[in-house]
């Protein structure tokens, strides 16, 4: 799942200062799921943005909205229209983009996007892919290199890890990791397969439709 | 004279290294190496040390070998992605700069650029593998070269490292993409250290031990703490608190420690940390005088 | 997308698969338990009184003299002990103020109840509010019945039950006293006047045993004596009395007669202790005001002269035959002799209906049909301990809520309210262990009062009741059974934050990867509901609507400098002290309380949010207190990046100064 956090409020302010009336956006799918998109979100962002407006002697109308999901133009059909004049959305970068496409209004991110993570328990995530479009999941037991280690580096834990920790000091290193799930696979022997430097190429596909391919260069 | 001749000839080999300067004076430079002057077989030139930016490496080797000296360039793959690394290599070799060091180098984060971007495009293994395929004549991409590069190819290993085996199946890698002499990092621990050649040895590399100077009890704790996979025992943190001058216990220590070790191995990387004048000291200690050349 | 919301007052119960908490299943009317101890727990005796009215028209009387069935299903019983159910039923019509009667529109029909106990008073009230015009003829001076002129006042005084007569003839009935049907006016008239005649007229007559002497002055029976009692008529019943009968009317006698300075009070009765119809806990209290019991024993004869000189006894060595019917076996050769100056018969009550010609049963109470209570007299019902027997108050309110069901029907054509009542229900399980490890063991809050032998001087309450701190402190216990987390399934995003966040693990996936909600191990703590990103979850006992409308009603009257109170416990009193200017709404947990309760409060124009919380060892669930701690953390730091973090505040009852923030850990 795409895994997002609010920005800073007053990032927030600073984006719709100005406009008379926005709309508040919510994404019912991974922004909800990432407990920064649903409508319990939207509805305290809104709360917390009127306030804010009052005491700095603003007026913005604001009013909410959750969509099933940003990203699907069907849903963002379902969007009433409106008197806003521009759209705060509480879904990933996707959904702002396909709303700032659609809607024809000045679309603000209220989320910054992290990564495609999974769940580590009650409002805790890990970063686990970074979508780089050629896996090696497969040669590396399942822990993404790419992610997980600091340095996205391919062919081992580098000089820095300490005690298993990465150098980085915030999570334990991906390559030892790698190492001991390999081994109590029992299959140690494919971390000594050199992986070749990575075909960065699918890191541009920019567009993919399944019956035709995609845009690779 | 120079690194490959002593390992050509079968000599102890003795490399300390150099940090160019934060600007573009290098006067400095010049001058630590100048102190090393006949002492030494190599210079290793830092890269970006610590993820600190600094005058390029390659401009630091032309200023050496200039000057006389053997660089040894080492290259990390944390500012440039592969384009970048093989076109230093090539302008390295245009200079006559034979050795390189591979590294993967510490992350932006810990540097005083920590919001660069890191590149890691390639790492350790994989530039060691790109080096190979320069000094065939063709670059990563397989296209022909006008003139290949010949370098003496070198990596880094951490003989203490913990958990050791991922450490020790990343060093078979790096000698199967073609590393053939290793500088390890700071030992302190002969008994250890052997183990870790009894390993080495059933690889046709050859091997430095890395030594630092410990100059205090607290440095030997900071780096025990701070510095990953350096494990300075207890009894020579003991022996540095109740010296009464430290300093000269810490060469002692280093010079005993290189003398039980040299034949083990194939030549000692002295890591000055800061401290250049003492590594003749230290050669001196140790006994190393014979024939090293610069 | 406001989730529709189920008001717990008007609730209903026609939905399919209805669910009730054991309490509520066995209660006969099946009053809203969970619903209205979730109001006092959260001091809202108003709408505990709302929710208990809305199925029980006389709270006063039932919060003091109900027999209380439904204490012995609770699921706390496993634990420690059963919730103070029915004493909190007192406290919310003790504190809560009667509101005004819901009448619907008038329709025509016009009926007749005879009897003004509490199966006549039910009746009437439920037809008077769907808007029939009711009229009631009661032999007795006053109404009320057994629970006037039975129930003695030092259990049931009269202001008690005044209060709940008010409340129904406030709904717009005509009480006609001293009239007696049969004798002053006839079944047939009274059909001839109304659409429908309603005959709850109870058991009056008290029974006593033919054996010799029964016919000597100073030999009573019950029913009589009590109501001697009840009109407060002073009696000399001499220095040593005995009563015979073992149920709970025999204590009442026993007790009464006590209160009337007999010094030697023995109750005398033909079942073994363990045997005895009277409850436990009735006997206990007459014995600790110095009643002795003496089981197994068969009167056979009252001796004495002229006067009463005592009762002459033999051994009863078994009551009830295999068959469980009542065939008593004697032991003629074990005698024993009670001395007595007066002797009174409790030994049971029958109905005294010759004079209203109806056609009765081979038991002599009127035939009636069990669903739709019908004589077979046509327009003719009856209901209460005349066709059920003697039971108990709480089967003569459910009889005459079922009598003015099928009226209604009857006259209107409206039956979904009688099918309604014969609705089967389920029932919930017993606390599941995982839930019961984490439940925290706590006693049941004894009320105050009287002390024994202060309370045979007079007729005076002896229980004194709750005060409402009490009240909401021992409704706190309530597990609210069935009246927790409800999943609005459209709305989820399966984010799992339920499951996660659950301290009793009552969010479930099931093999399929659906999510459910196990009702049988929620405890209603609410911690789901806030931290649902969907807003798929609702709270049966608080809904964020009801919530919502607290806190806005709250604030209406607000100052300059308004303070809003959340509290899980008491306000502290240093608040109080401090002369603060401030609203509380008090929750049940403050994992109760949203980000979005906070910030509508603040919206509302309150200056301050002030989180009282418990202290520990008054926590309600002691395993949430990491997630309270991890919301209040969240408030602070959404709140401080809007520049706003004076505005809330985190103290503890009841020690903490009200301006010292109190560091989460
Ligand atoms: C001493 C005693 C103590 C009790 N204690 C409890 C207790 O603690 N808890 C509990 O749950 N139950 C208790 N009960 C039982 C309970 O009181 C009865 O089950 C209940 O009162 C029955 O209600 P009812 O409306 O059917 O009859 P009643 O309460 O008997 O009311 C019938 C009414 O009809 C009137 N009436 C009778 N005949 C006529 C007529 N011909 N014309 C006009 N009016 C007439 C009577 O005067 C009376 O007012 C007790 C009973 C007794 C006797
Ligand atoms: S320590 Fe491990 S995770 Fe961290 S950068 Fe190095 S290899 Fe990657
Ligand atoms: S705990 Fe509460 S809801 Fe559950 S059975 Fe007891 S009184 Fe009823
Ligand atoms: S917390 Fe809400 S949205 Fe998430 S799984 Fe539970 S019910 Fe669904
Ligand atoms: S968190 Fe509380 S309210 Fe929600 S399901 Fe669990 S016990 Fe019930």
């Amino acid at each position: 799942m795409i895994v997002v956090r609010q920005k800073p409020l007053d990032e927030i302010c600073a984006m719709i200062a100005g406009h008379r009336s926005v709309l508040l956006v919510g994404c019912n799918t991974c922004a909800a799921v990432s407990l920064a998109g649903g409508e319990t979100e939207v509805d305290t962002l809104l709360q917390l943005l009127r306030l804010t407006n009052k005491r700095h002697g603003m007026f913005i109308e604001l009013s909410p909205a959750v969509l099933q999901r940003q990203c699907e133009p069907e849903y963002i059909e379902c969007l009433q229209e409106g008197a806003y004049d521009a759209v705060l959305s509480l879904g990933c970068g996707a959904g702002v983009a396909l709303l700032a496409s659609t809607v024809g209004k000045p679309v603000y991110p209220a989320l910054d996007t992290l990564f495609i993570g999974s769940a580590k328990g009650l409002a805790r995530w890990q970063a686990e892919c970074s979508a780089c479009g050629q896996c090696v999941l497969g040669m590396t037991a399942g822990i993404c290199p790419i992610t997980r280690c600091a340095k996205g580096i391919l062919n081992g834990p580098c000089g820095g890890v300490s005690d298993g920790t990465c150098e980085l000091g915030d999570r334990p290193c991906a390559w030892v990791e790698i190492y001991e799930r390999l081994d109590s696979l029992g299959c140690a022997k494919k971390f000594d397969t050199i992986l070749a430097p990575k075909d960065n190429t699918t890191r541009q596909i920019c567009e993919w439709d399944m019956s035709e391919g995609c845009d690779e260069k | 004279m120079s690194l490959s001749n002593a390992f050509g000839a079968g000599r102890f080999a003795i490399t300390s290294e150099v940090g160019p300067p934060k600007g573009t004076d290098v006067a400095e430079m010049l001058a630590t190496a100048e102190m090393l002057r006949g002492r030494v077989d190599a210079l290793n030139v830092t890269d970006n040390q610590a993820a600190v930016m600094r005058l390029s490496t390659l401009a630091a080797c032309v200023h050496l070998k200039n000057a006389g000296f053997d660089p040894v360039l080492q290259v990390t793959c944390r500012d440039r992605n592969r384009l970048a690394l093989q076109s230093d290599l090539l302008g390295a070799a245009s200079f006559g700069i034979t050795n390189v060091l591979a590294l993967t180098g510490d992350h932006v984060s810990v540097g005083d650029h920590p919001s660069a971007r890191a590149v890691f495009d390639l790492e350790s293994v994989q530039l060691l593998e790109v080096i190979r395929l320069l000094s065939a004549g063709v670059d990563a991409a397989g296209k022909e070269l006008h003139g290949s590069p010949e370098f003496l190819v070198g990596a880094v290993v951490t003989p203490e490292a913990r958990p050791l085996r991922p450490q020790m199946a990343k060093f078979a890698k790096k000698v199967s993409a073609g590393a053939s002499f290793f500088q390890t990092q700071a030992v302190y621990d002969p008994e250890s250290f052997k183990r870790f050649m009894e390993n080495a040895r059933q690889f046709e590399v050859k091997v430095m031990v890395g030594v630092v100077v410990l100059r205090s009890a607290g440095m030997a704790r900071f780096m025990n703490k701070n510095i990953p996979g350096i494990l300075v025992p207890d009894s020579i943190i003991d022996a540095l608190e109740s010296s009464s001058d430290p300093q000269a216990t810490g060469i002692e220590l280093t010079a005993r420690f290189i003398d039980e070790v040299r034949d083990y191995c194939d030549g000692v990387h002295i890591m000055a940390v800061g401290a250049e004048h003492l590594v003749f000291e230290v050669l001196d200690a140790a006994g190393l005088t014979e024939g090293c050349i610069a | 997308m406001a989730i529709t919301h189920t008001n717990r007052s008007n609730q209903d119960d026609t939905r399919d698969g209805r669910l009730f908490a054991p309490c509520r299943a066995r209660c006969p009317i099946h009053v809203d338990v969970p619903g209205y101890l979730a109001a006092i727990a959260e001091g809202r005796f108003m709408d505990a009184l709302e929710i208990i009215l809305a199925r029980n028209p006389l709270p006063s009387v039932c919060g003091r003299v109900c027999l209380r069935p439904c204490e012995d299903g609770c699921r706390r019983c496993l634990l420690d002990e059963p919730v103070a159910i029915a004493a909190l039923k007192r406290a919310a019509a003790d504190t809560g103020v009667y509101p005004a009667p819901r009448l619907a529109r008038r329709i025509p029909g016009r009926i007749a109840i005879v009897g003004g106990g509490p199966a006549g008073l039910t009746a009437a009230h439920d037809l008077a509010a769907l808007g029939l015009s009711v009229s009631i003829y009661e032999d007795k001076p006053r109404l009320g019945g057994m629970l006037r002129y039975g129930i003695p006042n030092y259990r049931l005084p009269d202001y008690a039950l005044d209060r709940d007569i008010e409340y129904v003839l406030s709904h717009g009935i005509e009480a006609h006293t001293g009239v007696r049907i049969g004798r002053d006016i006839t079944i047939e008239e009274l059909s001839a006047q109304y659409d429908a005649v309603l005959v709850t007229v109870g058991l009056q007559d008290s029974r006593a045993l033919p054996i010799p002497g029964a016919d000597k002055p100073r030999v009573l029976k019950a029913l009589p004596f009590l109501e001697a009692c009840a009109n407060g008529e002073s009696m000399d019943l001499g220095a040593r009395v005995v009563v015979i009968g073992g149920g709970n009317v025999a204590m009442d006698v026993a007790r009464a007669a006590r209160r009337h300075h007999a010094k030697e009070v023995r109750v005398v009765c033909l079942e073994s202790r363990d045997t005895m119809p009277a409850a436990a806990h009735e006997i206990h209290d007459a014995e600790m005001e110095g009643i002795t019991v003496h089981c197994s024993w068969g009167p056979r004869e009252i001796t004495g002269e002229n006067m009463v000189e005592g009762l002459r006894a033999v051994r009863c060595e078994r009551v009830f035959d295999l068959e469980r019917r009542f065939a008593p076996v004697f032991d003629e050769e074990t005698v024993n002799e009670f001395a007595a100056d007066t002797i009174i018969f409790a030994i049971g009550q029958g109905p005294d209906i010759d004079e209203l010609g109806l056609p009765v049963t081979f038991r002599n109470s009127i035939m009636v049909d069990p669903v739709d209570l019908k004589t077979s007299v046509a327009g003719v019902y009856a209901a209460g301990d005349i066709i059920n027997g003697p039971t108990k108050i709480i089967d003569a309110i459910a009889s005459g809520h079922r009598a003015a069901a099928s009226i209604f029907r009857d006259l209107t054509g409206h039956g979904d309210t009688l099918e309604s009542l014969d609705q089967e229900s389920a029932v919930l399980g017993r606390v599941p262990d995982t839930m019961a490890a984490k439940v925290e063991t706590r006693r049941r809050i004894q009320m105050e009062r009287l002390e024994h032998w202060d309370a045979i001087l007079n007729f005076d309450e002896v229980e004194l009741g709750y005060t409402e701190f009490e009240a909401s402190r021992e409704a706190q216990r309530c597990l609210s059974c069935t009246a927790g987390a409800r999943l609005a399934v459209e709305k989820c995003a399966s984010c799992l934050t339920c499951t996660r966040v659950c301290p009793h693990g009552a969010a479930c996936l099931n093999m399929g990867g659906y999510l459910y909600f196990e009702v049988e191990a929620c405890h209603a703590c609410g911690a789901c509901v806030s931290q649902c990103p969907a807003q798929a979850i609702n709270l049966e006992t608080v809904s964020e609507e009801d919530l919502s409308r607290r806190v806005q009603r709250k604030l209406a009257d607000r100052g300059m400098d308004t303070s809003l109170v959340f509290s899980c416990g008491h306000v502290p009193d240093t608040l109080i002290e401090a002369g603060v200017d401030f609203r509380a709404v008090q929750v049940s947990c403050l994992l109760r309380v949203s980000e979005r309760s906070v910030f509508e409060a603040l919206e509302e124009g309150a200056s301050r949010i002030v989180f009282t919380r418990c202290t520990e060892g008054d926590c309600r669930f002691p395993h949430a207190q990491d997630l309270v701690n991890k919301r209040i953390r969240h408030i602070r730091k959404m709140l401080s990046e809007a520049e706003m973090s004076e505005a809330f505040l985190v103290t503890t009852a009841p020690d903490e100064h009200f301006t010292t923030e109190v560091d989460t850990p």
